[in-house]
């Protein structure tokens, strides 16, 4: 294997180069996956039926809570990729460590706003607004909680195997899937929430 | 401890913190439809556009060209998707 020692340790190897542009191509399919889901979202938004609308149901505290933490687990996930070009293992543990339990206390509010929507007669089979909101929504999350357990083995090899080309290769990798869902988020607050509560 | 916060990175946070700032307009001010929705748009696509290249190091390499193409080839069909859709059932045109 050739390693360039003039690249960051991630992009050292050409299989490493064209790993990361592989999953940039995988990231382009993800946009148009969340492009039907909003599609059909925008089509049956208010198609509320007898159940609630998105201005009854959606509060302001839960979602910019979900915001912030979002967002600020996508910027300790940055700051762990630059440790880690640093070659500092340690740093780069802790703000892994830390974006994922940011990305825990995101799920926490959602599972919590989710659980009020149910209660609130909000289920998944009550409208075509609220089938494509907690889809929608739904797969948002899912790709969150795959992501957290993505990121939790990545934190256990790194401290097996050290900061090796594949390892760091992963990890990178793994920052931009976990950056890609805070640019899902930003849509989903400004059009689903946003728009429902303007 | 100072060179594990690039100032780039750190002015990326600010800056898209701002941004969630600026869209929440739409809810506290009250404005028309298509103000709220121009300044929505506005916010929503340069903090997508700040994660692209700020933390996600999008040109970096010498891919850049084939990841920047890849990403505009999926927004295109992605805005396709969502506005002809719109167009045909939602706009009733």
């Amino acid at each position: 294997m050739k390693i360039d020692h003039s690249l960051p340790l991630e992009y050292s190897t050409e299989e490493n180069r064209l790993k990361i542009f592989g999953f940039w191509i995988f990231l382009g399919a993800e946009i148009m996956l969340f492009a039907t889901l909003f599609t059909s979202y925008f089509v049956y938004e208010n198609r509320s039926g007898n159940g609630p609308t998105g201005a009854e149901i959606f509060e302001l505290s839960p979602v910019l809570m979900e915001t912030i933490l979002l967002l600020a687990s996508s910027f300790t996930i940055g700051l762990g990729i630059h440790a880690m070009r640093l070659g500092k293992q340690k740093a780069m543990m802790s703000f892994f460590a830390v974006t994922l339990v940011l990305g825990l206390g995101f799920l926490g509010f959602e599972i919590f706003e989710f659980t009020t929507y149910i209660h609130e007669g909000a289920g998944l089979s009550t409208s075509g607004f609220t089938s494509m909101l907690l889809t929608t929504l739904g797969t948002h999350g899912l790709h969150v909680t795959l992501g957290f357990f993505w990121g939790l083995f990545i934190i256990l090899q790194v401290k097996k195997r050290g900061l090796t080309p594949e390892t760091a290769n992963k990890s990178f990798i793994f920052s931009l899937y976990w950056h890609f869902l805070d640019v899902v988020w930003i849509f989903i607050f400004s059009f689903i929430y946003l728009k429902g509560m303007m | 401890m100072k060179e594990l916060f690039p100032i780039k990175q750190v002015m990326g946070f600010v800056f898209s913190l701002i941004l969630t700032a600026v869209a929440l307009l739409v809810y506290f001010v009250d404005m028309s439809f298509t103000a709220g929705m121009t300044i929505l748009l506005v916010t929503a696509f340069v903090q997508a556009g700040l994660q692209l290249v700020v933390f996600m190091h999008a040109g970096e390499t010498e891919d850049k060209a084939a990841i920047y193409s890849n990403v505009y080839f999926g927004i295109l069909v992605a805005l396709v998707t969502i506005f002809g859709t719109l167009l045909i059932f939602v706009w009733d045109m």
